[in-house]
């Protein structure tokens, strides 16, 4: 299976993108050779602003950029960025500007630890008018993504993990910006993914399937917010319930998300797949996806909740 | 540039107008910060007035200076600056902070306005003028990107990040101005959270530092023009204000930081601005 990890599929498309754009300008908080916009900053050095460990300047430098007709891109690790930063990044909604944060290191980190995990950036960042949040799952996505992101005035924040990824679409995958991305039908029951998410539905599926000898439908969504709802009741309302699988928090999280728009338009049991109260701690990433309930045998077992919830 | 008496004196009474305005549009909504709107309504209108590149028929003329209210609660005293320049409608002024107003209790984006970026939130403004300096470099474009703090929103560490981005980059462009009027909403500054020793403080971090008494106008335009003169490195006006200038009983005091004045006390404040009025029609000038 081809792997990629997206932060170098992310680098190099703003080396792509700097050539052709020279409005383009790319800030850091000193982590450019994690983020990989040590690329574009090595091509377009006068275009590069390395912003020191000053995240709240750096997004504050970022208005300034935008207000002056710039596009300026801002990485950084994805819970420095959003949590340090969070009121500049407010402001930038405020006013919708054309900002684009894209951030990595979100969701399990590895080593580094509970204090660099990125859990929480989505509750963060989901209750802000205007933004628009996207979750790439493979590199083709992200490419697509990035393309839709620099096609459109719009404060974006695109939330990128750390580690290799496997091709899931493909080259003429189309990004839709709100849509569900059916990945496989089935009857029974639907699994919702983001991220890693969906990975992690593809992965488990064939398995739980000979199990519980059910069918069971993936949808990708990619784009937190905005969900066209209408589109997304269509494709679930055909199952008998739904399971959301996200690498962060499921306390106002995608889960929570889905939860209110399913709920409101169109009610069905769900159960919600994700860390639950926790910060989590150091490890292989497998190892920590494993131990905080991102496995195919939580998933398997809350299927069956909901299928029993059914009978009842 | 020096100024002719004539001049000075038609200035003098424009900010006195423009103070008028600034206590009916709080008096009127019954909320707002008046103390901190009197205190640097003369430095925002020498800007637009005397020292900043404007287009008077252009509110987003691309050339313009870029002027940021980070000190964001004196909208007042921006939005009547704004309208004296025909950017904002006069009676457009006395919706302040009503509900379906453009005129918000806090500057919001408005380039029609000649609102550049939404403020209000202490601390913000210098770095989106890091931002705007840094893009008018490589843009070649010849402008200044001023920026107007308070001296209480200082106590924010964003302000110390743009001040070392600020020196970092370089920015001849950038010109801060501290309104050290030295009261903040609950106490003189030196109580809260000490400044002093402010300008050393400044000078550390690499800026050019100029201190301006701000209450005199010729020394307040001579501080700006000697900060176009300095190049490689941004520049610091500490501008000497007062908390509620020109009002007596709103002077030096944090009490009129955050509030608006009843009646009587409107009254008596628009009659103090009147009698000062008078006096200068008649020739006799405060300044110096």
């Amino acid at each position: 299976m081809i792997k990629a990890d997206l932060r170098d599929t992310f680098g190099e498309f703003l080396v792509k993108l700097g050539k052709k754009n020279y409005n383009v300008v790319v800030l850091d908080s000193d982590l450019s050779y994690s983020t990989r916009t040590n690329k574009f900053a090595k091509k377009f050095p006068s275009r590069f602003f390395n912003m020191g460990i000053a995240e709240q300047n750096t997004l504050g430098t970022a208005l300034g950029f935008a207000i002056s007709g710039k596009i300026p891109i801002v990485s950084g690790f994805s819970i420095f960025t959003t949590g340090r930063a969070w009121e500049f990044i407010r402001f930038a909604c405020h006013d919708n500007l054309n900002v684009k944060i894209i951030t990595t290191h979100s969701g399990f980190v590895g080593g580094d630890g509970s204090t660099h995990n990125a859990l929480e950036d989505l509750s963060l960042m989901s209750s802000l008018p205007n933004l628009i949040i996207l979750i790439p799952t493979d590199n083709i996505e992200l490419i697509k993504m990035l393309e839709f992101t620099f096609d459109t005035k719009n404060p974006f924040y695109i939330r990128l993990p750390r580690g290799y990824f496997p091709k899931i679409h493909d080259e003429d995958y189309e990004f839709l910006i709100g849509q569900p991305d059916i990945l496989k039908d089935g009857d029974d029951i639907c699994l919702i993914g983001t991220g890693y998410g969906t990975l992690l539905a593809l992965e488990s599926t064939p398995d739980i399937e000979k199990e519980l000898k059910i069918s069971i439908k993936i949808i990708n969504l990619s784009s937190v917010k905005p969900i066209n709802n209408k589109t997304l009741i269509k494709e679930i309302k055909k199952t008998s319930g739904v399971v959301t699988i996200e690498e962060h928090n499921i306390y106002c999280g995608f889960g929570s998300i889905l939860a209110r728009i399913i709920s409101e338009n169109y009610p069905m049991p769900m159960k919600f797949i994700g860390i639950n109260e926790s910060f989590g701690q150091s490890g292989n990433r497998e190892k920590l996806l494993n131990f905080y309930g991102l496995n195919k045998n939580k998933i398997t077992e809350q299927i069956r909740n909901l299928l029993l919830s059914r009978k009842r | 540039m020096t100024l002719s008496v004539a001049e000075e004196k038609r200035i003098l009474l424009d900010i006195l107008e423009i103070k008028k305005d600034v206590l009916k549009m709080i008096f009127q909504a019954q909320s707002g910060h008046p103390g901190g709107s009197l205190s640097c309504a003369n430095i925002i209108y020498l800007l637009y007035n005397n020292i900043m590149k404007i287009n008077r028929e252009d509110p987003q003329w691309n050339k313009r200076d870029i002027f940021i209210l980070s000190k964001g609660h004196a909208a007042p005293a921006l939005y009547a600056v704004l309208s004296k320049l025909g950017f904002i409608k006069r009676e457009k002024l006395f919706t302040l902070r009503q509900f379906g107003s453009d005129l918000q209790g806090h500057p919001v984006k408005n380039p029609k306005l000649g609102i550049e970026i939404s403020t209000g939130s202490l601390g913000m403004g210098l770095s989106i003028g890091v931002g705007c300096a840094l893009a008018a470099k490589l843009d070649n474009n010849d402008r200044m990107i001023y920026v107007l703090l308070g001296d209480g929103e200082l106590n924010e560490g964003s302000i110390w990040e743009a001040v070392m981005a600020g020196n970092h980059y370089k920015l001849d462009n950038l010109i801060a101005i501290i309104d050290r009027n030295g009261i903040q909403n609950d106490g003189s500054t030196e109580e809260i959270m000490a400044l002093e020793p402010l300008a050393e403080k400044w000078k550390a971090f690499g800026w050019e530092v100029i201190e301006t008494d701000g209450s005199n106008l010729r020394e307040i335009i001579q501080g700006f023009e000697r900060c176009k003169n300095i190049l490689g490195r941004p520049k610091v006006i500490i501008s000497y204000l007062i908390k509620g200038a020109e009002v007596s009983f709103m002077q030096h005091t944090q009490k009129y930081h955050g509030r608006a004045p009843n009646e009587e006390e409107f009254t008596l404040a628009l009659k103090e601005l009147e009698n000062i009025e008078k006096n200068i029609k008649r020739g006799i000038i405060y300044n110096d």
